[in-house]
This record gives structure tokens, C-alpha cells and sequence, in this order.
């Protein structure tokens, strides 16, 4: 039971730096992000040059990750709003779980639309080697 | 919770507003992402001017630069006011405290300028 106990504590608190971090990540790339946007009053061969830069497998695997801490962030709050407001108190544990689940298929799903799709990290990795496949 | 334990009055506001505006951005940002993304960005052919010119016709139209400024506004001050609470954890030294909160309101003026400046000036018909 105090092992289990124990256990529980770590699991918040790895949630509660997690989400820290998460958004440490998310507030540069908000910043990031508005600073590249701000191309757009350039007109377009200064918005696409920007864009160009970032066109490259490095930046799309960068993305999918992304992905990954967003949806962290976000179901990770929605949980903790949740418990704030008083809902699933009692039943926390299975909460949280139901929390990491959707986590990972919310993640995996949008990861795997962005891999496949045209122009996506596959299809930029396949141009880099040559454009083997297509 | 741990990060609940040196809540004030006006700290409790501010905790309450965290979740709100987290609620508010979880929202925007899903129709943000599966617009700009999925509705938009995977028409075929979308690149360079009919791109550009998606995007223009888009921030042009009034619904849209309220929705966008809106976020621009809450995902600052969401983002700002959670670096400003995790840092105050780690720093306790006065000066490094002012220091920090007047470089944290000096980036969050710059980016919302630099935000509105982008979001502003697209008119229907002319760009």
C-alpha cells in the first residue's frame, strides 16, 4: 500500500514536470511561430522563403513531436481542470489513464496523417534519397 | 496539489483564468489546425501564390482577424503567465524577479505587436 502510495506521488509529480516542460516548449514555439507568420506582410516571395527554410525533414519530424507535446499539454490540463473542479476525485487513477490513452491515439492518429500525407515527412525523405519509391 | 500551495487572491484569479484560456485555446487551436492543415493546406497545388492568396483572402475577412487576434491574445498570455509561475519557483532573488517579469512583459508586447501587425493590414481585394 505505502508502495503503491509512493508510486501514485511519482506519477503526478512526473505529470506535473512534464507539463512544465511541455510548456517551456510550447511558449517558444508560440513566439517562433509568430515571428515566422510575420512574413506573411512581406508579401509572398518573403513568406515563401521563410517557409522553404523550414521544408525539410529535420523540421517535419520536429513537427510530429510537436504534435506530441501540444496534445501532452493539452489532455494533461484537462485532466487537472477536471480534478480542480471537483469531477472524478474519487477516481483519479483511472483518469489519468484514460488521460495517457487518449494522449498517445490523438498523437499517434495526427502523426500518422502527417507521415503519409503529400509533402509529409516520408515523402521528404524519400526526395532526399533520390525519390526512390513514388 | 504542489502547485497550488502559495496561492493569494489575486494568484486564485489568475489559476482560474490559466484554465479558462486553456479550455478557450484547446478549442481555437483544433479548428485552427484542421483548417489551416487538412481544409486548406491539403487542397491540391497548395503552395506559393494560391497559398499565399488563401491565406490573405482568409485573414481579410473581419470573423477571422477577430478569431485569430483573439487567440494571438489568450495563447500570449496563457503562455507568458505559465513561464512567469514556473520561474517564480526557481528564482527568489528580488532583482532577478524584476528583471525577469520585464523581460517577460517586453517579449509579450513585442510578439502580440508583431502578431497584430500580421493579422491587420489584409483587406478583401487588396493585397
Amino acid at each position: 500500500m505505502r508502495a503503491l502510495q509512493r508510486y501514485r506521488i511519482h506519477l503526478g509529480t512526473g505529470a506535473w514536470i512534464l507539463h512544465r516542460l511541455a510548456g517551456l516548449a510550447l511558449i517558444l514555439y508560440l513566439i517562433t511561430h509568430i515571428w515566422v507568420i510575420h512574413h506573411l506582410i512581406g508579401g509572398q516571395k518573403s513568406f515563401d522563403n521563410i517557409m522553404e527554410f523550414f521544408n525539410n525533414p529535420l523540421f517535419k519530424a520536429l513537427e510530429v513531436g510537436l504534435v506530441g507535446v501540444i496534445f501532452y499539454h493539452l489532455w494533461n490540463g484537462l485532466r487537472v481542470t477536471l480534478v480542480d473542479m471537483g469531477v472524478m476525485v474519487e477516481r483519479q487513477k483511472t483518469l489519468f489513464a484514460a488521460a495517457v490513452v487518449v494522449w498517445l491515439v490523438t498523437w499517434g492518429v495526427v502523426a500518422y496523417a502527417m507521415l503519409t500525407r503529400v509533402g509529409g515527412l516520408l515523402s521528404a525523405v524519400e526526395r532526399l534519397g533520390g525519390g526512390g519509391l513514388s | 496539489m504542489k502547485h497550488h500551495e502559495n496561492v493569494t487572491s489575486g494568484g486564485a484569479v489568475l489559476w482560474l483564468f490559466q484554465r479558462i484560456t486553456g479550455v478557450y485555446l484547446a478549442v481555437v487551436l483544433f479548428a485552427h489546425v484542421w483548417l489551416l492543415h487538412y481544409l486548406i493546406g491539403l487542397k491540391p497545388g497548395y503552395s506559393g501564390e494560391l497559398a499565399y492568396r488563401l491565406i490573405a483572402e482568409r485573414v481579410a475577412t473581419p470573423l477571422w482577424k477577430t478569431i485569430d487576434i483573439s487567440f494571438l491574445v489568450v495563447a500570449l498570455f496563457h503562455g507568458l503567465y505559465g513561464l512567469w509561475i514556473v520561474l517564480e519557483d526557481y528564482i527568489h532573488w528580488g532583482w532577478a524577479r524584476i528583471f525577469l517579469y520585464s523581460a517577460i512583459s517586453v517579449v509579450a508586447i513585442v510578439a502580440l505587436v508583431l502578431g497584430i501587425l500580421t493579422i491587420l493590414p489584409f483587406q478583401a481585394g487588396g493585397f
